[in-house]
């Protein structure tokens, strides 16, 4: 018993002065994974490319050449073929992707910040819980489809439709991931010590909630990315999405099944688009996540 | 004797109702974690709670911070009622009431880094600009024994005790009055809960701080409190100056609490009758004097009359009808702290004062 008094007795040995070196940042943690590093760089090429569509396309967007219909992949001056009309595939296939890139951004954070704010509503205003919750549940059970089908009567079918239909189907599904990660938040003690200095509601959600559900939301968000762009293009797929011309990568998919048996290439180059940006998105958003969280920070 | 008490709480209760029925809810009962409490805290006192869990402890501290509301009874800041202020009265009165928490992990945000996390509830205030609020960071890194570089560092990267001090720094950033100390060192191990406790006495020191302390270790009381109030389902049972609690308690509970210490001794085993049973349930509070259940010296009275907490001697109360007639306290039979623990935490006094230099300067 005596030697645990005097070991507690003993003197503390000074501790270094000097600090230690700062950490790298959010954005060179990032860089620093691999798999990370390619999505990142990948999406850029995607986002860019989607942007400077009019400048990079080799052929004007109108411009069809009717002798090159259908032609294969690899015939000269058309390095992915022409569609049905002899359209210049690359062209359609950047002028595609910045539609579908425009439309699925547009809904997922239409319906991703609302949804949000309903969760976070739930969640820290427990009388109004029940009552957000249930009508999320209303939300919840018409399909997105249906939507896409009711708006497309009231504004006509186009893109418009599209994105509002996605952006409602997700709202409830963002609001009840978000009440669930900020239920568990809100039981912890620092949200009761942010009450206890005063702070306004809004600064402890923004401040306190909001962050510590930034890994369920990024998680969801990227998910449902992918997931827009798929009810996006079987929208289009209904026709009640894009129209033509306009080059969106689920109405060229769905174009291009016409000639699945004679030109495969329509069909397949905009559907693997699809599959590589959602799956770019996927990764870069997990990594993301992980770059973002301080307890991984090494 | 006769100055005002910083913080007073009148009869305050908390009864938590419980429903039944699933479209018409209909009341059927009431857990009464708070039924009836009374204290005062003076000005740069230390006064400690203690009780078993679940004796409502934690829901009286977060009561009289207004984290939850009361169900009766007033709580009085500075000879003001504050139980039904809010808007920016309630903000002043958050200034002067902090709290630090019994768990370090849990109550830090994870993602704020050190310097957030003190300097929030400056910016909360609107205390200074940004530039005086990382000076007052600093400062603060310094008054709690922490480095100038752990401002930049998040959380996660800390340990218990640590983490603690972190708690402890943002609480006083307001410069608040009160600090409630929610069972500041029950979460950390042995050699720093000394430290923390010694930072907690040096900061009241310093600055004129009252602490309401909540503690259920008794050694930690003896060692930090001025006066104790013995809590137990819900009430007060008794109160006391410290040394007077621990040496002629006079509520056969606190007297079960004072016996119920660990002693490494294996020649007192047996000599001690733990109490028996449980906790009463909140719910059904028993009728008469709320311990009658447990109590060793119960009598028939004590089953229909609850006894009022009444003043023995001057400065010592005590809810018990017999509290006059109870056996004088036999402490030899190791009936006070142990004195192993209080050799602990004396050690660390002794080795804190031969350190030629104060441990951190304001």
């Amino acid at each position: 018993m005596s030697a645990t008094v005097q070991d507690l007795a003993a003197p503390v040995p000074a501790e270094a002065e000097v600090a230690p070196p700062r950490r790298p940042g959010t954005f060179a943690r990032l860089m620093r994974e691999p798999v990370a590093a390619i999505a990142f760089v990948l999406t850029m090429v995607i986002i860019v490319s989607a942007v400077l569509a009019p400048w990079l396309a080799p052929t004007d967007f109108f411009h069809n050449d009717l002798a090159q219909a259908m032609a294969v992949p690899g015939t000269e001056g058309l390095p992915l073929g022409a569609d049905a009309q002899g359209r210049d595939m690359v062209t359609r296939l950047l002028y595609g992707m910045r539609m579908t890139l425009m439309m699925a951004v547009a809904a997922v954070a239409l319906g991703g910040v609302l949804g949000a704010m309903v969760g976070f509503a739930a969640a820290f205003y427990r009388r109004a819980d029940a009552a957000l919750m249930r009508v999320m549940d209303v939300m919840l059970s018409f399909p997105a489809i249906l939507f896409g089908l009711a708006l497309a009567a009231i504004f006509g079918p186009g893109l418009l439709a599209v994105v509002l239909a996605t952006a409602v189907a997700t709202v409830p599904l963002m609001a009840r991931i978000v009440r669930g990660a900020a239920l568990g938040v809100m039981a912890q003690d620092y949200i009761e010590a942010a009450r206890s200095t005063g702070m306004s509601d809004a600064r402890i959600i923004w401040r306190h909630v909001a962050p510590n559900c930034l890994s369920s939301i990024f998680v969801f968000t990227t998910l449902r990315f992918g997931q827009v762009i798929l009810l996006g293009s079987a929208l289009s797929f209904l026709g009640l999405g894009a129209q033509p011309p306009t080059a969106e990568l689920g109405a060229m998919a769905s174009e291009g099944r016409n000639f699945l048996f004679f030109a495969p290439h329509i069909a397949i180059i905009p559907s693997l688009a699809i599959f590589a940006i959602v799956l770019v998105f996927n990764l870069l958003g997990d990594a993301l996540r992980d770059a973002l969280d301080p307890k991984l920070r090494v | 004797m006769n100055e005002t008490p910083l913080l007073e709480a009148v009869d305050v209760a908390k009864h938590y109702p419980v429903k039944k029925g699933l479209i018409i809810a209909r009341k059927v009962g009431a857990v009464r974690a708070v039924d009836g409490v009374s204290f005062a805290l003076k000005r740069g006192e230390t006064l400690a709670l203690v009780g078993e869990s679940g004796c409502g402890k934690s829901t009286t501290a977060r009561l009289v911070m207004r984290l939850i509301e009361p169900s009766s009874g007033k709580i009085i800041f500075k000879g003001e009622d504050v139980t039904e202020v809010g808007g920016a009265k309630l903000r002043a009165l958050r200034r002067n009431l902090q709290i630090v928490f019994q768990d370090p992990y849990a109550s830090l945000n994870p993602r704020l880094t050190v310097a957030d996390a003190i300097a929030e509830p400056m910016a909360v205030h609107g205390i200074g600009d940004a530039a005086s609020r990382r000076e007052r960071v600093q400062e603060l890194l310094r008054l709690t024994g922490l480095r100038p570089f752990h401002a930049n560092r998040y959380p996660h990267e800390f340990s218990g005790g640590q983490r603690q001090r972190i708690g402890i720094a943002r609480a006083l950033a307001v410069e608040p009055e009160v600090v409630v100390c929610d069972e500041p060192v029950s979460a950390l191990d042995v050699s720093i809960q000394a430290q923390v406790v010694n930072l907690l006495g040096d900061l009241q020191q310093r600055l004129g701080l009252s602490y309401l302390f909540i503690a259920h270790d008794l050694a930690v009381v003896k060692h930090v409190a001025d006066r104790v109030a013995v809590m137990y389902l819900g009430r007060i049972v008794e109160v006391a100056p410290k040394h007077e609690l621990f040496s002629n308690p006079r509520h056969p509970y606190t007297r079960a609490l004072l016996a119920a210490i660990p002693r490494p001794d294996p020649s007192r085993r047996g000599s001690v009758r733990p109490l028996g049973g449980d906790l009463p349930s909140p719910l059904a509070v028993p009728p008469g004097c709320r311990f009658h259940t447990r109590c060793p010296v119960a009598q028939p009275k004590c089953k229909e009359l609850d006894p009022p907490l009444r003043e023995i001697a001057p400065g010592h109360t005590a809810a018990c009808h017999f509290a006059e007639d109870l056996p004088r306290f036999n402490a030899e039979a190791g009936e006070g702290v142990a004195p192993v623990a209080a050799r602990r935490l004396a050690a660390y006094a002794a080795a804190r004062a031969a350190r030629a230099k104060p441990v951190v300067m304001a």
